[in-house]
């Protein structure tokens, strides 16, 4: 059974007084431990997913199922305390935490939104999230402005794994970071995915990335699905247009590699 | 140290600043210069200024010593002052963020409320507020904060209106937080400059409009105001002018001090700002 099923998912939004659709009668599913990509030309629609998927903003039309349940159905603080299961992490994590909080505060949010340890254990448990993504215990105290770009991705993906998710929507997650940081990050989630069982949606525009981490992968051009099918298969062979022009918009190095 | 060098940069900012400190200990100082009641009679009715050391600038048709009306007045200017301002501006704060983060129907209802507060010449909903309930102390502050809070309340709107669309919103709605929780912990915090920008035009105006009340008999009985004592001096206004033209400077003077030192907060914070 898969962790999310996503069906006929339209979003709406008017440009220049006229309808279009963002998002078009997508349909995909995201099964357990498993990492489906989104890819797509700018403006495809990705960042729109992402935002329905996590009940950001409201679908127009289209079904979300969630860890077998209607995801749609929910709300007020039955959909609060369902968020613990399906995190997110953001391109920008400096725009994504309070400008102000500290790196304690960031993770103490979530275990102490949802209960997961009383507040006199919490700070062992943030001891055990940073270490558990590879820092340093010390930098709790610090603020979210006064560590690196990658130690605050690193933050981020401990935040969201803090409530023990079954799915983290990845949406442009790794693109700002520099190469080196990004192959760090990428073992990271995938050392995670081995551990704790965790399905990623996978945004990102940039095919090497996703050959290199996800199973599956869905390309998307003007808010519809243009093709998708598993990763390699279809970044080796793209039937569609758009992902023919995504294919040689890659590296060729990275492409031909087996 | 370095803020508060910054904020002296400009002759204004220290003339406001110097009006402040001194109007400050003015108010701190009055029950340790003067103690006692300074409604009682001190001396012989309308002693003119500089004739007697014991009563410097002289007394009231009512034998009142000034000096000491003028640092107690201080002491009330100052505190309602203060007070109605920071009511005003919590008042303001609280409503304009929940009218721009919740947005829909409570957006409508509460901004027609402001609206409607706005419509009302702030000076005579502050009168019928005390008309109605009595004058004291505490209704006076409610009374002028109630008059002030529209302002706050629109700027309050409008910044929140432009933080809620970021993604520390999104972030900590992703992590179930609480909307009146991230209302207040995540977005007020971050709205907030712009609404204490306006803080030193506020707390001028609440000064002037508890003198105002007082002139008319409306401010705290059991207190002595600025306001209260213009209106004292306006029934001898020939033979004794100084009685009103006193506390009339030492009111102007203060609100020029608030408006002045205000304008180099202003001033130093966005010059911080264009620096970071
Ligand atoms: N709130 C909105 N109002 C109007 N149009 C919107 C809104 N949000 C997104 N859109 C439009 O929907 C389309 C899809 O946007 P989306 O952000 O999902 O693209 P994306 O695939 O994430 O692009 P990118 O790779 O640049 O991040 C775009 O044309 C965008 O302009
Ligand atoms: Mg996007």
């Amino acid at each position: 059974m898969s962790v999310l099923a996503v069906t006929n998912l339209t979003k709406r939004y008017h440009r220049g007084g006229k309808p279009f659709a963002a998002v078009d009668e997508v349909s995909f599913d995201v099964g357990p431990a498993e990492t489906l990509a989104l890819a797509g030309p700018s403006g495809s629609g990705k960042s729109t997913i992402a935002r329905l998927v996590l009940r950001l903003i409201e679908p127009d039309a289209g079904r979300i199922d969630f860890e077998g349940a209607n995801f749609l159905a929910l709300s007020g603080a039955a959909l609060r305390a369902r968020r613990a299961r399906l995190q997110m992490v953001f391109q920008d994590p400096l725009a994504a935490f309070n400008p102000r909080a500290t790196v304690a505060r960031v993770l103490d949010d979530p275990l102490r939104i949802h209960g997961i340890a009383p507040r006199s254990e919490r700070p062992h448990r943030i001891a055990a999230l940073l270490e558990r993504v590879g820092l340093d215990t010390g930098l709790a105290a610090r603020a979210i402005h006064e560590i690196s770009g990658g130690q605050r991705q690193r933050v981020a993906i401990a935040r969201a794994i803090a409530t023990r998710p079954s799915l983290i929507v990845l949406d442009e997650a790794v693109s700002a970071l520099d190469v080196s940081v990004r192959g760090q990050i990428l073992e990271l989630l995938l050392d995670l995915q081995r551990q704790e069982r965790i399905a990623y949606l996978f945004i990102s525009h940039d095919l090497g990335v996703i050959r290199a981490v996800a199973d599956r992968v869905v390309i998307l051009d003007a808010g519809r699905i243009a093709e998708s099918g598993d990763a390699r298969a279809v970044i080796a062979d793209p039937q569609s247009a758009v992902g023919k022009a995504l294919v040689a918009a890659m590296p060729k190095l990275i492409r031909n590699r087996p | 140290m370095k803020r508060l060098r910054r904020f002296l940069h400009t002759p204004e900012a220290i003339a406001g600043a110097f009006i402040l400190a001194l109007l400050l200990v003015m108010a701190l100082t009055a029950p340790l210069f003067f103690p006692g009641d300074p409604q009682a009679i001190a001396g012989p009715a309308l002693l003119p200024p500089f004739q007697d050391w014991s009563l410097p600038l002289g007394t009231d048709r009512l034998g009142r010593d000034v000096l000491a009306e003028l640092f107690h007045g201080a002491r009330t200017s100052l505190a309602v002052g203060l007070a109605a301002a920071a009511a005003a501006l919590l008042i303001g704060a609280v409503v304009g963020t929940l009218a721009g983060f919740a947005g829909g129907l409570v957006d409508e209802a509460l901004m027609r409320i402001t609206d409607a507060f706005q419509t009302v010449p702030s000076f005579l909903l502050a009168l019928a507020f005390v008309s109605i309930i009595g004058p004291s102390l505490g209704v006076v502050v409610a009374a002028i904060a109630l008059s002030a809070w529209t302002g706050p309340a629109r700027v309050a709107r409008a910044e929140v209106l432009s933080i809620r669309e970021r993604d520390c919103v999104a972030g900590a709605r992703v992590i179930g937080m609480h909307p009146l929780e991230i209302a207040f912990r995540e977005v007020l915090p971050n709205a907030l400059p712009p609404v204490l920008a306006l803080s030193s035009v506020i707390v001028a105006a609440a000064i002037l409009t508890e003198a105002a009340l007082s002139f008319l008999g409306l401010g705290d009985p059991n207190r002595v105001t600025w306001g209260g004592m213009i209106a004292e001096g306006r029934a001898v206004l020939r033979t004794a002018p100084l009685l009103s033209i006193v506390p009339g400077v030492a009111l102007m003077l203060t609100v020029l001090g608030v408006y002045l030192a205000g304008e180099g907060v202003v001033e130093s914070t966005a010059v911080r700002r264009s620096l970071s």
